[in-house]
């Protein structure tokens, strides 16, 4: 049974249809890339998944279980974590509480083993400096908190959008390990959206294409980056 | 240890405040009531301030709680003492079914809405005339504990007390967390299992109920009450003016500032017949304007340049942009 899958996913904000009739399933310990012109509806596919937006129709599904409305909080208890295209830390709680709180709330421990978990994970992730605030830290070590609070959350699907935007090409490579890392050893489903079509190719199996909200070619990187409609939906995209 | 001396500080000062009476006469006492009711509103004000969530309604709950006490010693020949429980519990259901339909707005909207509900209380009370008195109140044929100035002073003293240990609870426990999370962000709150109704409601039932107990304690120290001192919008004013002042989202400033503001008020009340209310909208501008995280905020940022420890990183407003094209 696939991890999570949607049937004729829509979203439509007043007239326009971000996301138009998607069809996809995501199986356990797969990298799948998401890609697309910008406005494609990368993004607002993720929200829909994730719950932070309801689809106008359509039907989720998460290890067979309808959770089409289940509401974002009860979704990420569920398995289901993600990260934010623009960040969100917690700005009034340490680098370490921030983490936490996906471990205290989606996976219901105590404020100590949350602590315990927290730690872990940002040790695993190379993240230090846990009592700063987070005004504190660089972008890389942002981008490294939004993800530790995502795992911290146990997830079973991931979705990380364009957590490489911004960093320079030695934080990328890194990233690209650490992301294969985490992914390999929880055998989670991970789904990454970037623009960077040198990260997609590296650290995907296979990829979905969105255009204007629609599915529109699917496959390994290497296939679906000659097929013409996707050449044509990038330069189009470009001109 | 740092912790273990906040200990020791907290137990001294409780220690001193339970036998004040032993060297207070009755009027220090009385203005030590004062200030203690205006803290316990204040923190508790403050509680629910720390889920971003501002509510003007802490006279709304304060008066429910006085009438509800009163009314039910006087129409219900409930035990005094027990009344105070009663009426906390009145305002706590009041805030949990008043929850639903509320606690879905947000900013200003939830704050003019508590507003319009502290109103509401008060013309209800009244237009009730046979069983709320009208506008000219009830009276107790007797104040609790026959008017003993040091047992009324303890009376005030637990229910701070119990305010108090409310507070510590809220940032001691995963509240905080909570609580925190929704403050800055709710996106970032739902998306790692936060349930953003549940904890804004434990947080606006637990603040009203203190609100209500603290109101009950008010009433039956005095005797009577009447809908414009029940519901006097002061109840709302000075807390929020003193937490402001002694620095939000904790409990230790709000404190502060009650003790700084409750004091100079009632110097000003003998200099000048209402100068403090004056003195009261002055102040929550000039904090609004110049020093947003109080005087504790101002002690914490020059701790920090002495030390010179930490980037001056501005602590940034949370402006949570929802996500869309770039
Ligand atoms: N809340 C909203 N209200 C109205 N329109 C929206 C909203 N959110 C997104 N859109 C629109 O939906 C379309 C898809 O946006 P989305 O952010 O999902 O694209 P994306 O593929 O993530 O783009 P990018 O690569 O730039 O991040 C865009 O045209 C965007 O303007
Ligand atoms: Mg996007």
């Amino acid at each position: 049974m696939s991890k999570l899958s949607t049937t004729g996913l829509t979203k439509a904000f007043s007239g326009l249809v971000a996301v138009n009739d998607v069809s996809f399933a995501m199986e356990e310990g797969e990298i799948l890339g998401i890609i697309g012109p910008n406005g494609a509806g990368k993004t607002t596919f993720i929200h829909l998944v994730s719950g932070i937006l309801m689809p106008s129709s359509g039907r989720i599904e998460f290890k067979g279980r309808d959770v089409t409305y289940l509401p974002a909080h009860e979704r990420s208890r569920l398995g289901i974590a993600r990260t934010y295209q623009l960040i969100h830390p917690l700005e009034n709680l340490k680098v370490l509480e921030n983490v936490m709180v996906g471990a205290v709330f989606s996976r219901g421990k105590s404020l100590r083993e949350a602590r315990l978990s927290a730690e872990g994970i940002c040790d695993e992730l190379g993240l230090g400096g846990l009592d700063r605030d987070t005004a504190q830290l660089s972008i890389l070590e942002i981008k490294k908190m939004e993800i530790a609070r995502a795992l911290a959350n146990e997830p079973e699907v991931l979705f990380l959008d364009e957590v490489m935007a911004g960093l320079n090409s030695d934080e990328t490579k890194q990233m690209i390990e650490t992301v294969r890392r985490i992914a390999g050893e929880r055998r989670m489903a991970v789904g990454v959206v970037e623009h960077v079509m040198g990260v997609i190719r590296e650290l995907t199996q296979r990829v979905i294409v969105l255009e204007a909200g629609e599915l529109i070619a699917e496959g390994p990187y290497e296939k679906v980056s000659k097929d013409p409609r996707v050449i044509e939906a990038y330069l189009g995209g470009a001109a | 240890m740092k912790i273990r001396g906040a200990y020791i500080a907290a137990a001294v000062a409780a220690a001193i405040m339970i036998a004040f009476p032993a060297f207070l006469g009755a009027y220090p006492l009385n203005v030590a009531r004062s200030v203690m009711t205006y803290m316990a509103l204040a923190v508790s004000w403050d509680m629910l301030l720390r889920s971003g969530q501002i509510s003007f309604g802490i006279a709304g709950l304060f008066g429910l709680g006085s009438y509800a006490s009163i009314l039910a010693v006087l129409r219900g020949g409930m035990d005094p003492l027990l009344s105070i429980a009663f009426a906390a519990l009145v305002a706590g259901l009041v805030a949990f079914a008043l929850g639903f339909a509320i606690l879905r707005l947000r900013a200003m909207y939830f704050s003019i809405t508590t507003l319009a509900l502290m109103e509401i209380f008060r013309i209800i009370m009244h237009n009730l005339h046979d069983f709320s008195g009208g506008p000219e109140g009830v009276v107790l044929p007797e104040v609790i504990f026959g008017g003993d100035a040091s047992a009324l002073y303890w009376l005030c003293l637990g229910g701070l007390a119990v305010t108090i240990g409310a507070s510590w609870y809220f940032e001691r426990s995963k509240l905080r967390l909570a609580l925190t999370a929704i403050r800055n962000d709710e996106t970032s709150a739902r998306s790692n299992g936060i349930d953003i109704f549940k904890y804004l409601l434990v947080a606006f039932v637990v603040t009203s109920t203190l609100q209500g107990m603290m109101g009950a304690i008010q009433v039956q120290s005095y005797g009577f009450t009447t809908p414009d001192t029940a519901f006097d919008a002061n109840f709302t004013l000075l807390p929020l003016a003193m937490a402001l002042l002694g620095g939000i989202h904790s409990t230790i400033g709000p404190m502060a500032g009650a003790v700084l503001l409750g004091i100079a008020s009632e110097w000003l009340k003998l200099k000048i017949p209402y100068g403090h209310l004056v003195v009261y909208g002055v102040i929550i501008i000039i904090v609004i304007l110049f020093m947003p995280n109080g005087l504790f905020g101002l002690a914490r940022k020059a701790i920090r340049k002495a030390g010179g420890a930490g980037s001056p990183g501005s602590a940034s407003n949370g402006s949570d942009a929802e996500e869309g094209a770039r």
